[in-house]
């Protein structure tokens, strides 16, 4: 067995890419070894912003010998009177560079042909890298490309060296104008000169020596328990992102942590802003006391350790600047009349087919006032009706230009720094919030109408201008603004008819090409498709629970998930095989279009009498449930009905000779049906 | 190190790995990268190696002279090789070395940002060199400029003197530093900053601003089409200015920045590819 070391050498690369690089140069290396026929066993990868390492511990030296048969002429040309071989059967065995007696016969339905059995010895697996590594560096995508060098390749960043090592043995290849050498490059400020590399014993070896922990999980330990030790401290504890760790781990090849102090006199500042201006401008991480109040200390990592201090008080000036520029933002924004911002807002582009935010506003407005009467919430109309005008000011200050993420939450602050009331500024505050479904709840009722209303107003304009969206494709986030939509929805457990926003949201987009009918059409399956994401993808319910429980004409979402809730457990009791045959056989009858209406003096059979008197206590009762979304209890209730039901099957006709009789009879069929179906759809339960 | 130290040091090492050390660009600029020196040299196939030090003004950074690093016209040494040299970021690392940076005992990272000038139609990819946080240099291997697709490329490298200097005299604050032979640099800039964060954010009289960008805009379009690109491009940083300092006014809204980007890019455009045109025959 041999083993194989690549590492290629770059310029920082943005931590975004480095995942996706390491995986693809996995990935096309594994392939293109198995369809050259190479064998191998384990593989390792490791990556920082400086380099991408590929390790196979095991491959064998040469690819599989290949052994196959090539049909040959028929015998009944390859040889002329004199049986000598014709000119096919010469150029057959120059071709496959055999000589006669390698030949042999073999009979096939069309008559004898010649073969020849022949064994090609498998390539050399250093050549074979040394073909396919080039390729694969060129099949690579990314985020962004760049060019820089006279090859004109276009790559994530510069290639600063190729390390490919076979047994201790240099490959030599040449991709974007680099050569592959001997040798590696250590850490970017620690390590001065080339390291020359010639096994996997000295690359790690030698890699740690000049300052490079080429794991990820070493590094991210490393990181993790050094900001321990500095929780500890402080009886304190961090607060960041994932993807800040991310960045730390492949940023740092030798990530060492260090804290240091800022002004008290800054914590004045809104916690908001002074952890968004830490975080975003200078990746430093903020520490809480075990109360969470924010402390005058930030953590950082370095890429060097920091026995001079350098690191740290370098960074304790750098916050100093940076906090006297959020307070510079801060005391600016606040100077202005932010209420009257709101005429600016003319000026905002939302979307160039949908108008201004100012207009957006006002929708939102609208959307807000019927949300809350749905949803008997009125008493919120005067706080909320405030926040859904000025939700927008805050686009226009200084600060949200300079932080684009900070949008919602400083309109918040601002309304609040103006006394607005809570109900008002704390409804602006998030919401932008949910980004998604699978995320933390809103934990402001009002904030959460606002938002809906908000992303309601953008799914219906971007769909109503016929906006095409796909999972790969999303330019405006309707997919994920729905799911949000459905998750306020779900949190706040608000039992109201999505319908009725729907089509007064969709009432403001209507143009000569586009019919209400169409927009409220199209934002309907979109809900649906999203609603049947949610249930099956985000909760895992059955998918044919979920279809069963979608088959409905309403997009009461909150009675949706409940229903496919309850139908789950239902699914999983014996008794719903009864549900299913009863479901089924009422779908059979009624499969013809009709409409009919039950008269009682129609019923002239004993059991036919009985069904529809025991229908109609049974109904009344099965309503007040349904109203207080007791299904199960609603399926018990009809399951209570089933013998007299069966038994109305079996001895009554329903598709009898005369009409009025039969009828009569569908209409009772229907009725029955329209009550299970209000739960679900229990045909499309699979057993 | 003064600031005049900072200057004389990167001239002499610029110069040793081969630039021409040019004066900086007698008009309105917001970055070297809009001077004529690199704007117009990165276009086309002719090598070029130049170094500068080049004044810079940006309205919206003005701070009344109360922040300790942020200031609406503050001193860039600009670098451009053309072609990218192989070993860009070790002649930048040197460069620190030969100023005195012992680079063994300080955080220096290349942290991602992509350049890109939406007014000059230009973009590159590279990184801000943070050093112990603070942003001391810009990196770039430029892509593209006025909208053409280059090659070669040009490495851009673009130091932040007041940072550097700040950094490399361990002071709190620019305005502590000293320029040279004992004139601070408060004395020289204080009031400046002062006077003019006044002037772009309260005083500018805003309809003058946009009568004057308008005869600017017309005058570069006017020179465009007599095929005088250069006067041209002057009209075109004038326009660029005017702009800035409208915006530092809260003159100018979200839509009409786009259209006011749209327009300057356009005429950036137009001017590369009749500079182009003229000295690639």
């Amino acid at each position: 067995m041999s083993d194989f070391l690549f590492e290629l050498g770059v310029e920082e690369v943005p931590v975004a890419e480095i995942k996706p690089i390491l995986n693809q140069l996995k990935s096309l290396l594994q392939l293109k070894l198995q369809e050259n026929q190479v064998k191998f066993g384990n593989v390792e990868t490791a990556a920082t912003n400086k380099r991408f390492m590929i390790y196979f511990g095991s491959i064998n030296e040469k690819a599989e010998d290949k052994e196959e048969q090539i049909k040959g002429p028929a015998k009944r040309i390859a040889y002329d009177e004199q049986n000598k071989p014709t000119l096919a059967l010469l150029k057959f065995l120059e071709f496959n560079q055999v000589q006669l007696p390698d030949i042999s016969e073999i009979d096939t339905p069309k008559g004898v042909y010649l073969v020849v059995d022949k064994k090609t010895e498998g390539r050399y697996t250093t050549d074979i890298l040394q073909e396919i590594i080039p390729i694969i560096l060129k099949e690579l995508t990314f985020g962004k490309n760049m060019a820089w060098n006279a090859s004109r390749v276009s790559f994530v960043r510069p290639i600063k060296n190729i390390l490919s090592i076979f047994d201790n043995n240099l490959i030599t290849v040449e991709f974007a104008g680099t050569h592959s050498t001997y040798f590696i490059y250590g850490h970017t400020l620690l390590s001065d000169t080339p390291i020359q590399v010639k096994s996997y014993r000295d690359y790690c070896e030698l890699l740690a020596k000049n300052f490079v922990i080429i794991r990820e999980e070493d590094r991210k330990q490393k990181i993790l328990d050094e900001i321990k030790e500095v929780e500890d401290e402080f009886n304190a504890h961090v607060r960041f992102e994932k993807e800040m760790l991310e960045d730390f781990i492949y940023n740092n090849e030798y990530p060492v942590i260090f804290h240091g102090q800022f002004d008290k006199k800054y914590l004045e500042l809104p916690t908001e802003i002074i952890t968004t201006f830490m975080i975003r401008e200078k990746k430093l991480i903020p520490i809480f006391n075990k109360e969470n109040q924010l402390l005058n200390i930030f953590v950082g990592v370095s890429n060097v350790p920091d026995e001079s201090q350098n690191v740290k008080k370098g960074n304790e000036r750098v916050i100093r600047a940076t906090f006297e520029d959020a307070k510079f933002f801060w005391d600016n924004d606040r100077r202005d009349d932010f209420i009257g911002l709101r005429e600016q807002l003319h000026n905002v582009t939302f979307h160039k087919d949908l108008g201004n935010f100012f207009e957006k506003t006002d929708r939102i407005a609208v959307l807000v006032d019927l949300l809350l009467k749905e949803n008997n919430q009125t008493s919120l109309a005067i706080p909320l009706r405030r926040a859904a005008f000025y939700c927008k000011n805050d686009l226009v200050t200084r600060m949200v230009r300079e932080f684009p993420s900070l949008q919602g939450i400083m309109g918040g602050l601002y309304l609040k720094s103006k006394d607005e009331p809570e109900n008002t500024w704390k409804s602006v505050y998030s919401h932008y919030e949910p980004k998604g479904f699978q995320v933390s709840p809103l934990d402001h009722l009002g904030a959460g109408f606002i938002s809906i209303a908000d992303k309601m107003d953008s799914i219906a304009g971007f769909l109503s201008r016929d906006i095409k969206i796909s999972s790969s494709k999303d330019p405006y986030g309707i997919r994920r603004d729905t799911n949000a939509i459905i998750k306020i929805i779900l949190d706040f457990k608000l039992d109201f008819n999505l319908d009725k926003i729907i089509t007064a949201s969709a009432s403001k987009f209507v143009t000569p090409g586009k019919t209400i009918e169409e927009i409220v059409k199209s934002i309907r399956e979109h809900f649906f498709g999203r609603m049947e994401n949610v249930l099956k993808d985000f909760l895992s319910y059955r998918y044919d629970v979920v279809n069963a429980v979608l088959n409905t004409k309403n997009l009461f979402i909150y009675r949706i998930a409940l229903k496919t809730h309850d139908l789950s457990k239902i699914v999983q009791a014996p008794s719903v095989s009864e549900l299913i045959a009863l479901h089924r056989r009422l779908k059979n009858i009624i499969k013809d279009p009709g409409e009919f209406t039950i008269s009682e003096d129609t019923f002239i059979q004993k059991e036919e009498k009985i069904l529809y008197d025991i229908f109609k206590e049974s109904r009344a009762k099965i309503e007040s449930l349904m109203l207080n979304h007791r299904y199960m209890e609603v399926c018990s209730k009809i399951l209570e009905m089933k013998p007299v039901i069966d038994n109305f099957f079996d001895k009554v006709m329903v598709m009898a000779e005369e009409q009025r009789l039969k009828e009569n009879r569908i209409a009772l069929v229907q009725q029955i049906d329209q009550l299970l179906s209000k739960i679900a759809d229990f045909s499309l339960i699979v057993e | 190190m003064s600031l005049q130290d900072i200057i004389l040091k990167l001239q002499e090492y610029w110069a040793n790995n081969g630039c021409y050390i040019a004066s900086g660009y007698d008009n309105e600029v917001g970055a070297g990268t809009m001077t004529p020196d690199t704007f117009f040299r990165v276009l086309g196939k002719h090598h070029w190696k130049v170094a500068y030090w080049q004044p810079s003004r940006r309205p919206d950074d003005g701070r009344y002279a109360q922040n300790p690093n942020r200031v609406q016209k503050h001193n860039q040494f600009q670098v451009i090789l053309k072609p990218v040299p192989p070993d860009g970021q070790n002649l930048y690392l040197k460069s620190l070395n030969y100023l005195g940076v012992d680079i063994h005992n300080h955080d220096i990272k290349f942290d991602e940002d992509n350049w890109a000038s939406p007014s000059l139609g230009a973009w590159g990819v590279g990184w801000q060199i943070m050093c112990d946080g603070l942003e001391i240099t810009q990196f770039t291997y430029f892509q593209q400029a006025g909208g053409i697709n280059l090659n070669p490329n040009s490495l851009e490298i673009t130091y932040g003197i007041e940072r550097l200097a700040a950094f490399l005299d361990v002071k709190d604050s620019i305005y502590d530093l000293e320029w040279g032979n004992n004139t601070s640099y408060s004395q020289l800039r204080f009031d400046e900053e002062r006077q003019f964060s006044i002037y772009n954010f309260e005083m500018a009289d805003i309809q003058m601003l946009r009568n004057l960008y308008n005869l600017y805009q017309k005058e570069a379009t006017r020179l465009v089409a007599a095929d005088l690109y250069l006067p041209a491009y002057d009209y075109v940083l004038k326009c660029s200015h005017t702009f800035n300092i409208l915006d530092a006014r809260k003159a100018i809204s979200v839509a009409e920045r786009n259209a006011y980007l749209a327009a300057m890019r356009t005429l950036a455009s137009q001017i590369a590819q009749k500079y182009l045109l003229a000295t690639e025959q």
